[in-house]
C-alpha cells in the first residue's frame, strides 16, 4: 500500500503539462478599461501601494508608477495606452480561471476575485477596504466585468474620490 | 513596556530591516543624531515608532540645499489635518502623539505663501524618501522640493 502510494506520487510529480497544452481565458472589456484603470490608479496605485515596482498587482498610471523610463511619476500627464495595457494584465492576469468564470456569468459573484474582496476589505488587505459593495467605485469595477462598463459612474468616482 | 522592548528586540533581529538601515548613507560629521540629522532618508525606517509623518523638503529639484520654514500640510481621509514646519535641515516630523492619519493622505507644501499639492494622495507610507528617492525615474519623481515652476514638490 505505502509502496503504491509513494510511486504514485513519484509518477505525479513527474507529470508536467504538455507545453502544447492552453487554456482559454475570457476577459473583461480592453476597450472599456482605461476608466476603470484610471479609478484603480487613484486609490489603489500610489507609489507607496500597488504603484511600487515590487507588488504583484502592479499599478502603473500618470500618479503613480510609470511604465516607459523617460515617463516620470506625478507628471501630471496623461496614462499611456501602454500602462492601460500593463494595468488590464495586471488585474486579469491574477486568476484568469476565476475571471472566465466571473465574466461569462455576466459578473455575477464579482466577489469570487482577491481583487475585489481585497479593495472591499472583506479579505485581509494592507491598504484596508477602499470602497464598498454597490457604492460608486465598486459600481465602476463590477459593471466593468460584468461587460457594462458606466463610463460615467467611473469618471465620477475617480473624481471625487478622496 | 516589556512588550516593547519585544518588539525592539525582534526588530533588532529582523535582517531585512538591517540591511535596509545599513544600505542607508552614514551620520554626515560635526551632525549630531537628532532633528537635523540624515536629511532626504525614509525617517520611518529607522523612526516607525515615534513619528507617524517625516521627511524632508529641499529648496530646488537639482540640489539638496534644506528648506527651513516650509509648511507641509497634511490631510487625511477623514477630515483631520495637521500642519508641520521644517527646520533648518529641511527636516520635518509629526510626532504619533500629535497626530496619526489615517490613509489615504494629501500633502501640499507651503513656501513663501505659495502653496504646492502633491499630485497623488499618499497610500500607506508616512515616509516621503519611501518614495521620493534621487534619482528621478519611472517609479521616482525625485525628492521633494518647493516649487519652482509650477512642478509637484
Amino acid at each position: 500500500m505505502k509502496l503504491r502510494a509513494i510511486t504514485c506520487l513519484l509518477i505525479m510529480a513527474c507529470t508536467f503539462p504538455s507545453s502544447t497544452d492552453t487554456n482559454t481565458v475570457t476577459t473583461p472589456d480592453r476597450a472599456t478599461f482605461p476608466p476603470v484603470a484610471d479609478l484603480l490608479g487613484k486609490r489603489c496605485g500610489t507609489l507607496d501601494c500597488h504603484g511600487s515596482a515590487y507588488r504583484n498587482l502592479r499599478v502603473y498610471g500618470s500618479l503613480g508608477l510609470r511604465l516607459a523610463p523617460t515617463d516620470r511619476p506625478l507628471s501630471k500627464g496623461m496614462t499611456t495606452p501602454q500602462e492601460y495595457d500593463a494595468d488590464f494584465q495586471s488585474i486579469v492576469g491574477l486568476e484568469p480561471e476565476i475571471m472566465t468564470e466571473v465574466v461569462t456569468q455576466g459578473g455575477a459573484s464579482p466577489d469570487r476575485l482577491t481583487f475585489v474582496r481585497k479593495a472591499r476589505g472583506t479579505e485581509n488587505h494592507k491598504g484596508g477596504s477602499l470602497m464598498q459593495a454597490g457604492d460608486p467605485e465598486d459600481a465602476c469595477i463590477t459593471s466593468w466585468l460584468a461587460g457594462k462598463t458606466d463610463v460615467a459612474v467611473c469618471t465620477s468616482a475617480t473624481a471625487s474620490a478622496f | 513596556m516589556r512588550r516593547i522592548a519585544l518588539f525592539f528586540s525582534l526588530l533588532a533581529c529582523d535582517p531585512v530591516h538591517s540591511k535596509e538601515v545599513s544600505a542607508l548613507p552614514g551620520e554626515v560629521p560635526g551632525v549630531p543624531h537628532g532633528p537635523t540629522h540624515r536629511p532626504g532618508q525614509p525617517c520611518l525606517l529607522c523612526h516607525s515608532g515615534e513619528f507617524s509623518v517625516a521627511g524632508t523638503v529641499f529648496a530646488d529639484p537639482n540640489s539638496v540645499t534644506a528648506a527651513n520654514g516650509v509648511s507641509v500640510s497634511l490631510l487625511d481621509s477623514q477630515g483631520s489635518s495637521f500642519v508641520a514646519t521644517t527646520n533648518e535641515a529641511g527636516n520635518f516630523f509629526v510626532r504619533k502623539d500629535e497626530w496619526e492619519p489615517i490613509y489615504p493622505m494629501k500633502v501640499s507644501i507651503t513656501s513663501n505663501g505659495v502653496t504646492t499639492p502633491m499630485t497623488a494622495n499618499v497610500g500607506r507610507d508616512g515616509a516621503c524618501a519611501s518614495c521620493h528617492v534621487d534619482p528621478v525615474g519611472p517609479s521616482s519623481p525625485g525628492h521633494v522640493y518647493v516649487s519652482i515652476d509650477g512642478g509637484t514638490p
